[in-house]
């Protein structure tokens, strides 16, 4: 069994799993841990004693309750005991959809899932929340995928079901521009084909959630993603400039080649130095200074990367924002956008959709405002060329935040570069 | 069919928190039993069966004698049916054995000082509140199959478990479960109406649980913030 600690050690990959009311989340979840004896072993057995006392069969949703409780109390810290492992990694297991808190993480981009599992019940098929899921799945450009047909032994587990609902999935999905890498039929309550086969349904010859999740991959560490250093000031030391800001990602050394954007200027590395200190190399999370070998005038606000993985510099941008500000947001009146340290002025150039971030329904009606905790898809303009990432390649300089009167209204992320 | 579900302690709060559907029906709440001085078990399902306050004369009775509280079936509106079947109800037809014990475990582990017996006491105290709601629950479920007018089932494991286990969120999560569960096969013949009702709800004290001064219902309609007297009529009336 495990033993509630998170192993550091191990390699980790955040998911959420998604899904109309009562299709089986809790279920799902609940096996996941308790197939893969990831639940403490004593509060498994108050769990089993209790539904055995009651006369009922072992429920896998109170494994999720025990979970959201020790959550609610304050037991589980951020991550700890939420997780479930395999050989291979652990794997952590997120808010879901629905909660106004998990929408704002991942569009600000504090927390991001990097799979997901989109489960859809075998009677019912595709429902409204259904629909609302994949929206957000689509919205953040979730990439890592599995559907599960959930409850196959309420029909028969029959093959022909599996794939009428198979099919409506991927034509609905594609629509939103979702690929599935897997659809897999599964009973989470009795376990068919979550880590092993199921005998009840010979028919199906692909894999289980399990080894599909572990086919997955993480996201790159941001030490290994592409160098982005935005610089934040200049500091002459007698005749040294110090171009100095916080590595959003990647790694830089001396006599690294490096461009400056968005002038385009190519140089090269002559020192990085960190508090007077000469060291040759400075990696994502540290703030250091940097001293080219051409004396160039170089400003807040310019990028500094390498020459092979460049960001893009654009004044259009493709963005979903949360808005978090009680004042509404009229998007006919120019704001600040914040990316890292740059900081300009953009309008909106078009509202493509807005939803309720609570209930995730698409708001219709007034375009031109954007409320507290509504989620907006907008095409940006910005006053001059800004660089940028898509979030989902390199975030550091791929979110951002917009800002009235120095206030943060909302935060964001890029989508797609025009 | 007429079913009452007599739910000892069912508090409102947790059949909203745990969004238990089938407990909630179509229009549910809380009772009101403000008339009362205290929320005391035998007073209120008196009361509730006899559609009269009897809190002076149950209490007359004494704190001892009052358990043994037997109203005859003609005091009751049970007597409007022809064929009713009540289990387990406190002032009616409980099971005084296992009830007594339950109170007299309850008063044993609150005069222990030492943990160790008090673990123990619990283990057996749980045991045999779900071993005796294991019981009543079949009983209820088989007399939901037989040729009677009127059922009303009394489950006590609400009550019971809570007194001891409050706050153990996920028990009592698991019990209201089990409960509205129970509500869900009473709809599974088309021409029965369920009446849930608990004599009071529970607040909880630390990591245990004591009565809170108002009950839970719920019918196929409007009862508007109902006294528990007044089901005996709406109940007749049916």
């Amino acid at each position: 069994m495990g033993n509630g600690k998170m192993n550091q050690e191990k390699e980790h990959l955040k998911l959420v799993i998604v899904g109309h009311i009562d299709h089986g989340k809790s279920t799902l979840i609940g096996r996941l841990f308790y197939d893969t004896d990831s639940l403490p072993e004593d509060k498994m057995e108050d769990i089993k004693q209790t539904c055995e006392a009651l006369g009922r069969e072992l429920e896998f949703g109170f494994i999720m309750d025990h979970l959201e409780e020790e959550r609610e109390q304050g037991i589980t810290i951020d991550t700890a005991q939420t997780f479930f492992n395999t050989d291979k990694r652990e794997y952590i297991i997120i808010d879901a959809p629905g909660h106004v808190e998990f929408i704002k993480n991942m569009i600000t981009g504090a927390s991001q899932a990097e799979a997901a599992i989109l489960i859809v019940d075998a009677e019912e098929g595709i429902k409204e929340q259904t629909k609302r899921h994949s929206y957000v799945l689509s919205m953040l450009g979730l990439k890592q995928i599995i559907a599960v047909v959930n409850k196959m032994d309420l029909v028969d587990y029959k093959q022909e079901r599996f794939e009428e609902i198979k099919k409506d999935l991927l034509n609905f999905l594609q629509d939103l521009d979702i690929k599935p890498n897997y659809v897999i039929p599964i009973t989470a309550k009795q376990g068919d084909n979550i880590v092993k086969l199921s005998e009840n349904m010979k028919w199906y010859n692909g894999v289980t959630i399990l080894e599909s999740l572990d086919s997955f991959k993480p996201k790159p560490s941001i030490c290994d993603s592409p160098l982005r250093l935005p610089i934040q000031d200049i500091y002459k030391v007698g005749d040294k400039r110090i171009n100095a800001g916080r590595i959003e990602s990647g790694r830089i050394k001396k006599d690294d080649t490096i461009v400056i954007l968005p002038e385009n200027k190519i140089t090269k590395v002559k020192s990085v130095e960190k508090y007077m200190e000469d060291i040759s190399e400075a990696k994502a999370g540290e703030s250091t200074g940097i001293i080219t070998e051409d004396a160039l005038f170089l400003d807040r606000g310019m990028v500094i990367c390498h020459q092979d993985n460049k960001p893009r510099v654009t004044d259009t941008i493709e963005t979903n924002i949360f808005w978090i500000s009680k004042q509404p947001f009229d998007i006919s009146k120019p704001i600040t956008i914040k990316i890292a340290t740059q900081e300009v002025k953009c309008t909106v150039e078009k509202m493509i959709k807005k939803i309720n971030s609570s209930t995730l329904e698409t708001i219709e009606g007034d375009s031109n405002i954007l409320n507290e905790l509504e989620v907006g898809s907008i095409i940006l303009k910005t006053e001059k060329p800004v660089v940028i990432d898509d979030f989902n390649s390199v975030p550091g300089i791929g979110r951002f935040v917009l800002e009235e009167d120095q206030n943060i209204c909302a935060g964001g992320i890029i989508t797609k570069i025009k | 069919m007429i079913i009452v579900l007599a739910i000892d302690a069912l508090e409102y709060d947790l059949v909203e928190e745990f969004n238990c559907k089938n407990l909630k029906q179509d229009f549910y709440g809380k009772t009101n039993i403000s008339e009362f001085s205290q929320p005391r078990t035998m007073v209120l399902w008196s009361s509730f069966m006899t559609g009269e306050n009897k809190e002076k004369e149950v209490l007359s009775e004494g704190n001892k004698e009052m358990w043994n509280k037997k109203w005859d079936l003609k005091e009751t509106f049970f007597s409007h049916f022809k064929n009713p079947i009540i289990l387990d109800l406190p002032g009616f037809n409980y099971d005084l054995e296992v009830h007594e014990k339950s109170r007299k475990d309850l008063k044993s582990f609150f005069e222990t000082e030492l943990q160790e017996d008090k673990e123990k006491i619990r283990k057996i105290y749980n045991q045999d509140a779900f071993g005796h709601h294991r019981k009543i629950k079949e009983a209820f479920l088989t007399a939901l199959n037989e040729n009677h007018d009127f059922v009303l089932g009394y489950f006590s494991v609400a009550d019971v478990i809570g007194h001891l286990n409050f706050g153990n969120k996920l028990m009592m999560k698991m019990i209201y479960k089990d409960l509205d569960d129970l509500a869900a096969k009473t709809k599974q013949k088309e021409n029965n109406t369920l009446i849930v009702l608990s004599d009071h709800g529970m607040k909880s004290i630390g990591q245990f649980g004591d009565h809170s001064h108002y009950g839970f219902w719920s019918a196929n309609k409007d009862l508007n913030n109902p006294k528990i007297t007044d089901f005996y009529n709406f109940i007749t009336s049916l």
